[in-house]
């Protein structure tokens, strides 16, 4: 009797692991009734964002969801939407700590019933060990930063067509804008390469350092992490003669400090060249350095105001994220227009999103893969009134 | 000669021998050969290690008198960084200065150490002393949460943003050339950091070894309730080591700000460990440990960052930490424990 019992008490276990694991193999049926619930959209609307509000790029998610906060403010503000209501859910991903707390915020979305579409997260590897809650959930994830090229081929980094969507051009178009000013407009033949240990970094870094080396440039390859503060020693290895510095990283305070001990170790004649994590007039102020960003409309009101009201800074790394919860709030109203929504048709239409002119100073649409059509990058010089000057 | 000091000696002897051979290899073999860049190295590395010897000689008094690792104090140093900063834009930031440089540099000091020594006083007096004979666990866990407490208030405080001191704008990109203009560079601001770390130094030696209280912190360090039953009391003596260690770190914070540019509300967390390795590598609970010990862990951190490619530094650093732990428990000059029979 005893045996039966251990025996039934087995194969009890071994059904739940097997529907368990069943459960997780099956993903798209759950994708469908979670994607298909109809949420009555009421007054209030819910969307989430995902973003590192606290941790080591906590400087990163604080500005994201500063942008987001300001297009919310500005769209319950308005006449038209008077008994609307946009709510936002937030969630700390806690970049450069575990992507596990990305994951943990992705399904705490996908299990909220109310909420209908997602701003973020900011990092690829998010992206990544997120897409499965979310798509699990049916939501429509639209980040403002991540911008690895393989996140949108459908097979490198797992498939989330349909799901993922990006407001920002991939490194794919950055890389080369860059390795061709290097080696064409600046004809640097010694070039220095470090990355901050970071997938974003690291894959702009290889990008360009492929490139440089198949036009013949002598190109050495070091890193950093993001916490660091002292590069003397660093800075001790870089040969004199070395013409450009590249310096793909997202802390612009690090890349100020960097200039300046650079400077301090004389080694000041030496110029750098940064990526669109650096992008940020006034903060990054190492005269003649270059920069690579997305041409951003700095004369638009909306960014005039926005850097008014936070004290001149324009914390433009973030300025996407504004345009990426345009994108879901607006495809959120649409398919709320009759009293009810699905997230499957806040995707649909996030898909066909059509934005004739947006903040980035581009007009903004989606590839079938989720990129943003058309998006290209500009290059930059710093002035000695800390200004940013379109060059390229 | 007693067998303590011998042993002492000896460390210092294998220590000697150890960097004399590195630096052999380091100048004659390593693939990156050359004087100059290993004593630009060794001086970045001083420089550095100026910073944590000052940071460790704050755990090696608190262990020294309580026994007690006082996790939360790379987060006093943190705040000290912010309380300079904040003195700096009060007056007038790098650029405009509203007073002469040295004597606001010197106001950076002074508030930076009296607002960190003030909080040093306040953490022991409500997370350490209610748990003065509770088990040895419970102060170490109230030091975590003192830790994260500290990190998390700057950062409602503060905003997570990282704020830049601009060190060299404000004092200068000058230096000083060592062996012709392509020899060793050291900036004027290396220099006041050494010469500043060394000084206090000097006169927390001078304070532990010439007065009442430095006698009193000794008599307590070795038996506390003896030295109570001899008037003292352990309690003030306590308060005035975490003062005194909490605004050493505080300066520490101000010259890290000076030097490096970049603060932010995390920054005590590593430099907090690598304060608490020089202190366990130089012999924790002795002060000429902790200043010796702060220096091997800037050099160590110098060199592994510019012989090795990459970012292995803290790899190197933490590698050596378990290597003497292995070798020397009590650290280089640190005495080992008495076992009482």
């Amino acid at each position: 009797m005893r045996k039966y019992l251990v025996a039934a008490v087995l194969a009890a276990a071994v059904a739940v692991l097997a529907s368990a694991a069943f459960g997780s193999t099956k993903s798209p049926a759950r994708q469908s009734s979670a994607g298909s619930a109809l949420v009555k959209c009421g007054t209030t609307r819910t969307i989430g964002v995902a973003a590192p509000i606290t941790g080591p790029a906590a400087f990163i998610g604080q500005q994201q969801l500063r942008w987001v906060k300001y297009y919310v403010k500005r769209w319950n503000a308005q006449k038209a939407n008077a008994k609307k209501k946009i709510k936002i859910v937030q969630g700390d991903t806690q970049l450069g700590v575990d992507t596990a707390f990305a994951v943990k915020v992705a399904k705490s979305f996908a299990s909220n019933s109310k909420l209908l579409g997602v701003v973020g997260p900011a990092g690829s590897q998010e992206v990544v060990a997120s897409t499965s809650s979310y798509k699990g959930g049916g939501l429509a994830f639209v980040s403002g930063s991540a911008s690895r090229t393989t996140l949108t081929d459908g097979h490198t980094d797992g498939n989330r067509r349909g799901f993922f969507f990006r407001v920002v051009p991939n490194d794919s178009i950055q890389a080369p804008t860059v390795a061709n000013y290097i080696s064409g407009k600046l004809k640097a033949k010694r070039v220095y390469i470090i990355d901050d240990q970071e997938t974003y970094s690291q894959g702009l870094a290889t990008g360009v350092e492929t490139r440089l080396k198949a036009k013949g440039v002598n190109v050495t390859r070091d890193s950093i992490s993001q916490t660091d503060s002292d590069f003397s020693s660093k800075i001790a290895k870089i040969p004199s003669n070395t013409q450009i510095i590249y310096i793909p990283w997202q802390l612009v305070p690090q890349a100020q400090a960097f200039g300046q001990q650079l400077k301090a170790a004389g080694k000041g004649h030496i110029k750098l060249f940064g990526s669109d994590g650096l992008f940020a007039p006034g903060a990054w102020k190492i005269t003649g350095s270059y920069d690579s960003f997305f041409p951003i409309a700095s004369g638009d009101p909306i960014v005039k105001a926005y850097a008014k009201a936070h004290k001149g800074d324009g914390e433009f790394f973030g300025a996407p994220s504004f345009v990426a919860a345009q994108v879901v709030i607006n495809a959120v109203t649409k398919a709320c227009a009759n009293g009810t929504a699905t997230r499957a048709e806040v995707r649909k239409l996030v898909a066909k999103t059509k934005l004739k002119t947006s903040i980035l100073g581009l007009p903004v649409a989606f590839s079938a893969s989720g990129d943003l059509k058309g998006g290209g990058f500009g290059i930059y010089q710093i002035q000695s009134n800390g200004s940013f000057k379109r060059i390229a | 000669m007693n067998d303590d000091l011998r042993q002492r000696l000896g460390n210092l002897g294998g220590l000697g021998v150890a960097l004399l051979v590195w630096t052999i290899y380091a100048v004659y073999f390593s693939p990156t050969q050359g004087w100059v860049f290993f004593f630009q190295l060794s001086v970045n590395g001083i420089i550095l290690g100026s910073v944590y010897a000052l940071i460790a000689l704050g755990y090696s008094m608190v262990y020294g008198i309580l026994k007690l690792l006082n996790f939360a104090h790379g987060d006093v140093y943190m705040i000290g960084a912010f309380i300079g900063f904040g003195v700096l834009t009060l007056l007038g930031g790098p650029l405009n200065p509203a007073i002469p440089v040295a004597l606001l540099v010197l106001c950076m000091f002074v508030v930076a150490m009296l607002g960190s020594g003030f909080l040093g006083l306040a953490i022991e007096r409500f997370a350490y002393r209610p748990l003065r004979d509770a088990p040895r666990i419970a102060p170490l866990i109230s030091a975590l949460g003192v830790a994260f407490f500290l990190e998390n208030s700057a950062l409602l405080l503060f905003g997570a943003q990282f704020r830049n001191y601009d060190g060299f704008d404000l004092i200068s990109y000058n230096g000083i050339h060592l062996g012709g203009d392509n020899g060793v560079f050291i900036q004027y601001l290396g220099v006041i950091v050494i010469v500043g770390a060394f000084l206090l130094m000097l006169a927390l030696l001078a304070l532990v070894h010439w007065t009442r209280l430095g006698k009193a912190m000794r008599a307590v360090s070795f038996d506390r309730e003896a030295a109570a039953m001899m008037g003292i009391d352990p309690d003030r003596v306590i308060a005035a080591t975490f003062f005194i260690g909490s605004a050493l770190a505080g300066a520490a914070g101000v010259m890290f700000g000076l030097l490096f540019s970049q603060i932010y509300h995390l920054m005590g967390f590593l430099a907090g460990l690598k304060g608490f390795t020089a202190a366990v590598v130089g012999g924790i609970g002795s002060i000429p440990g902790a200043m010796l010990g702060g220096l091997l862990v800037g050099l160590i951190e110098s060199w592994a960052r510019g012989y090795l490619n990459g970012n292995v530094s803290d790899l190197v650093v933490f590698g050596i930490l378990i290597g003497v732990m292995l070798v020397r428990p009590s650290g280089l000059l640190g005495t080992p424990a008495l076992k009482k029979v």
